[in-house]
């Protein structure tokens, strides 16, 4: 992005991850978003993987020992095909991020990447949408893919696969674009998750 | 954002080269097929001449045509004078002369340009597109059909569209004759040859077809990425071409959990995207790849990279 036009877009996890920060506050300062306390990571569990089966030692060592640690609270949680949620609470949105980033990150060193499918937020939408209509304290997942390396929201209506609010979802999209967030271009990319557990 | 009001346009080089190559494929293919018809013996003036007078007639009253076709009127700058001022600052940038400007009725978002050179241009846009569009997203699709005017997509056209016609007269020609054995009773002495040249006209035909249909393709890309450069916001196109094509229904039904089984098994459909077979049939390139590119271009543009 200097002047010797570098990286146009977001190699790395990080880079692109870090996009929702900036974004999330913009439109939080436009009143159209609020965070929820809640973000979450999912991968497909491998109990070969010595990291992944002792996973609750092993983040309670990555988030509670280190140093600068974001002490965020975290969950386990396991659906009925065969993926692993952690599931991690705090009120600091930016410490939000970079503890999903540091779990994703930890799992992705230890021979996990491969497994490694998204990681999630939730935030509350509030505005006007595509078809003239208004939502109001509208709950949507913000969604990073880890194969993409890019972001999309995701708005379910039901707990049946298909069932999603798009027009809420594209007017999402359009304005998280616009405020920075690294924003997944080609929308038949926009996978859901039925079921998240938070 | 840096001042993009200069005449010369950054081109996309890969886009540029595809289009020369086409349109170099274009004219080879009709100059072999040309060679192969006097070899036959077919009169080739006879039929050139026909269809040269109707491309003429359509070159030229191209806006007169296709105002009396679609139901456009033209409107003046008190009818529309919003409509009025963004098509003149537009015209401005491009340093093109005033197109004359049209409305359609109806509810169907649309826009077009036709004319055969910037001093005879037309543009037309629907009510719809009017209604559905914001300032920016509309100021966005006009500059995209003021590109392909500034472009002289339509003379290009025109030109290789004129080599197909002639093709498909022949070919309607060349099926009469050999149902009816017309043209003076040579049917006797040359039937096995009229079969053959008929033969050739096909495949030409289809060849040229599918050409012609690629360079529609890549004009259409070029004028995204003109339109782009001209208005210096080519997410306002990206917008608009999502938000009247519906592609909100491109967001899938599908949950991630299920791709992350199935894409271990995909390794050719990866490879199959870009020219598929689908694509060579389309006028327009899938909006997906248009939009793609033009989220892409708005990423450069930002960052000031080229």
């Amino acid at each position: 992005m200097g002047i010797f036009g570098g990286n146009k877009t977001p190699k790395n996890d990080w880079s692109a991850m870090s996009t929702v920060i900036k974004a999330e506050a913009k439109l939080q300062a436009l009143g159209e978003i609020t965070p929820s306390r809640r973000a979450g990571v999912i991968y497909r569990n491998d109990e070969s993987n010595s990291f992944q089966r002792d996973i609750k030692i092993e983040l309670n060592d990555v988030l509670y020992s280190g140093e600068g640690s974001t002490k965020t609270a975290f969950e386990i949680e396991d659906d009925d095909r065969g993926m692993r949620w952690i599931v991690l609470e705090d009120g600091n949105f930016s410490d939000l991020v970079s503890t999903v980033y540091t779990v994703g990150n930890a799992i992705g060193m230890n021979d996990g990447a491969d497994g490694l499918l998204a990681a999630v937020f939730e935030l509350y939408f509030t505005g006007t949408v595509e078809d003239n209509t208004y939502r109001s304290g509208l709950r949507t997942y913000w969604i990073y893919r880890y194969d993409r390396k890019a972001f999309y929201p995701f708005v379910p209506t039901g707990e049946n696969e298909g069932e999603r609010d798009r027009p809420a979802e594209a007017r999402l999209g359009q304005d998280l674009r616009k405020h920075g967030l690294a924003v997944e271009k080609s929308l038949t990319e926009w996978m859901g998750l039925w079921g998240i557990p938070f | 954002m840096t001042s993009t009001s200069t005449r010369k346009f950054h081109k996309d080089r890969g886009l540029v080269t595809r289009m020369y190559f086409t349109m170099f494929m274009l004219g080879f293919l009709y100059a072999v097929f040309a060679l192969f018809l006097m070899a036959a013996g077919m009169q080739l003036m006879f039929i050139g001449g026909i269809v040269g007078i109707m491309v003429v007639v359509q070159y030229y009253m191209s806006d007169k045509l296709i105002l009396r076709s679609t139901g456009a009127k033209e409107v003046t700058a008190e009818q529309e004078p919003a409509l009025h001022k963004m098509v003149k600052q537009l015209a401005d940038r491009y340093e093109m002369p005033m197109p004359k400007i049209a409305v359609i009725e109806t509810a169907i978002p649309n826009a077009f340009a036709t004319g055969r050179n910037p001093q005879n241009a037309l543009v037309a846009v629907t009510t719809g597109i009017q209604q559905r569009l914001n300032e920016r997203e509309l100021q966005a699709v006009i500059g995209h059909e003021l590109a392909h005017v500034a472009n002289r997509d339509m003379r290009v056209l025109a030109v290789a569209n004129f080599l197909v016609t002639v093709t498909s007269f022949l070919m309607t020609m060349l099926f009469w004759n050999m149902l009816f054995g017309g043209m003076g009773g040579r049917r006797n002495n040359n039937g096995g040859g009229v079969m053959m040249v008929y033969l050739v006209t096909i495949i030409v035909y289809f060849i040229g077809q599918l050409l012609v249909l690629a360079l529609t393709r890549y004009r259409e890309y070029g004028a995204d990425h003109t339109g782009a450069e001209i208005c210096g916001d080519p997410g306002a196109l990206a917008d608009a071409l999502e938000k009247i094509s519906g592609t909100v229904n491109n967001i899938p039904d599908k949950d991630l959990r299920k791709l992350q089984t199935a894409n271990a098994f995909l390794i050719i459909p990866a490879a199959l995207k870009g020219e598929g077979s689908m694509n060579l049939f389309s006028t327009h390139p899938p909006l997906e790849e248009r939009v793609k590119r033009l989220r892409e271009l708005e990423q450069r543009m930002r960052y000031g990279l080229r």
